[in-house]
């Protein structure tokens, strides 16, 4: 109990600290909001000149990136501490949280809101809501229930990666290319449904770097799409344990990367 | 400002970036993650179509989305210099250089991208061109080098004259954001300004923004005869000049302005 009221005090402080220039942060919110909309808009000008991508709707397509975009908002609110970690451990000042009596991780989690946050929730709810109303989606009490459960495991597999890439800088120092390229770059292959590439990619998407289990096998189940396209359709239901996964092995590449790191002494 | 003094600048900068090359190669398999989802995307969709489209066929579209791509990764420009420069107030030191401030960011500019063309830009044209196939008709070549020039000024002077707002704004990232909003969607980078519904495009023609990456690129490719380039060439020169009209006016309102804070 203890423990959740000092999440909830950093947390606290962290959104606080953002907001000082309030202003400021509204404008900021704005535009990045407007940023990630033109995102989406290039996605309906695709939709507007093909009408389809191997049988997905605007619908479909609106519902996917929803699902994408919806988790990352939820990941970026949990994770952005982590956002610049190869910083903190040149500049040394990651070892302050070696010292305090709670977690290292748990102390990054929380500790930076930014407007991304908010503008990532909030485009990821409104194409959410829109994709599913354009796609006619029933609501059964089944696929009700799935949904908080789907988002969940989305943010634990997108929240996995980033610790995983980062516990990485523990050995190698310097990595912000690689988070770049990993944790943002990596996401344009699930925009699109990923039948649009071969065999091996898809089974890349899958097996070794599960993104598409974000929002692509999620997608099928509540669009009721027959998975002819898939490996298999039991995968359509897999997103919460696959984000078990993935967070449980990044969890322990972050403890061997603690257990390594012998601080960069400035 | 001498041509040689210019080249200096571009040199230096140019091996500035050298010195920060590490995970250069990280980038690499960046930008290349863009092409492959675009090159399978149009691949889908044009097979699902018959093969054409607005023009382009599976062959053409996918040598204009490798072009685009390299265009727009070798026009990396850093702009967050001159804001930088504003807020710490190191600008004071550009203003009693005996040296044009527009020119002198204009060689620093070009040093950069210059180190993006060769370590990101070309080899991500080789890796596409084998994989992918990419067609760049040579008799094309003369009118996309003046369009490449003519698109590269004229983002150079869209990033200079927003970097300008740092002497009214003393944060300019919202705008930096919404400019790359809009030239991410409506430059050509990734969407052809053809695949575009067609109530919108009128539109579009009167924005500066296609004449970045999507002129030089369908000059490049072919999609746009030799024969017709001239119109392009002429409407990315008028959008050149108005771009450097403004930025030299603001430059001018700002200098005035301009208080360094003490210390």
């Amino acid at each position: 109990m203890g423990t959740i009221k000092i999440y909830w005090a950093l947390a606290m402080a962290s959104m606080r600290a953002r907001l000082q220039y309030k202003a400021s942060f509204f404008v900021l919110v704005f535009a990045v909001t407007l940023f990630y909309a033109a995102q989406l808009a290039s996605l309906f000008v695709v939709m507007s000149s093909f009408k389809q991508i191997n049988g997905w709707h605007t619908g479909d397509m609106a519902f996917l990136f929803g699902l994408l975009t919806f988790s990352l908002g939820v990941t970026t609110l949990l994770f952005n501490g982590l956002q610049n970690f190869d910083a903190l451990l040149i500049n040394g000042e990651f070892d302050r949280t070696l010292v305090r009596p709670l977690n290292p991780l748990a102390q990054l989690m929380f500790s930076r809101f930014e407007a991304s946050t908010v503008a990532h929730s909030v485009i990821g709810a409104a194409a959410l809501y829109y994709g599913a109303k354009m796609s006619g989606i029933v609501w059964t009490p089944q696929k009700a229930a799935s949904l908080p459960f789907v988002i969940v495991g989305g943010v634990l597999i997108q929240g996995g990666i980033r610790i995983f890439v980062n516990a990485v800088a523990f050995w190698t120092l310097r990595n912000a290319a690689i988070v770049h390229t990993v944790v943002f770059s990596g996401r344009e292959f699930v925009v699109y449904p990923i039948t649009i590439y071969n065999a091996g990619v898809r089974f890349f998407l899958t097996f070794v770097f599960p993104i598409a289990f974000i929002n692509f096998y999620p997608a099928q189940f509540f669009l009721d799409k027959t998975g002819e396209t898939l490996f298999h359709p039991a995968l359509r239901s897999l997103t919460p344990a696959v984000g078990l996964l993935v967070i449980t092995i990044s969890l322990y590449a972050w403890k061997a990367g603690i257990d390594h790191y012998q601080s960069s002494g400035s | 400002m001498s041509p040689a003094l210019f080249l200096k600048f571009v040199e230096v900068s140019f091996r500035k970036e050298i010195a920060y090359r590490f995970d250069y190669f990280v980038m690499i398999l960046n930008g290349f993650i863009y092409v492959f989802v675009f090159t399978s995307l149009w691949r889908t969709v044009f097979a699902a179509g018959g093969g054409t489209f607005g023009g382009f066929t599976t062959k053409s579209i996918i040598s204009y989305t490798v072009v685009a791509m390299v265009v727009r990764i070798s026009f990396s420009m850093d702009d967050g210099l001159i804001p930088g420069r504003v807020r710490d107030g190191s600008v004071s030191v550009d203003l009693i250089r005996p040296v044009s401030f527009q020119l002198m960011n204009l060689a620093q500019s070009v040093g950069y991208s210059a180190f993006h063309l060769f370590a990101r830009g070309l080899p991500i044209f080789v890796a596409s061109a084998w994989l992918f196939g990419v067609r760049v008709p040579a008799e094309g070549l003369p009118a996309a080098i003046v369009s490449l020039v003519l698109a590269y000024l004229l983002l150079f002077l869209i990033n200079f004259t927003t970097s300008l707002l740092a002497f009214w704004f003393v944060e300019i990232f919202p705008f930096t954001l919404l400019k790359y909003g809009l030239i991410n969607l409506l430059a050509g980078g990734l969407l052809p300004m053809d695949f575009f519904p067609t109530s919108v495009r009128p539109l579009l023609s009167y924005l500066p923004f296609q004449h970045i990456f999507y002129s030089p690129s369908v000059i490049l490719t072919g999609r746009v005869a030799p024969g017709n380039a001239p119109v392009i060439l002429a409407e990315q020169a008028a959008w050149v000049a108005a771009f450097a009209v403004l930025s030299a006016v603001m430059w001018r309102a700002g200098r005035n302005k301009l208080v360094i804070q003490g210390g």
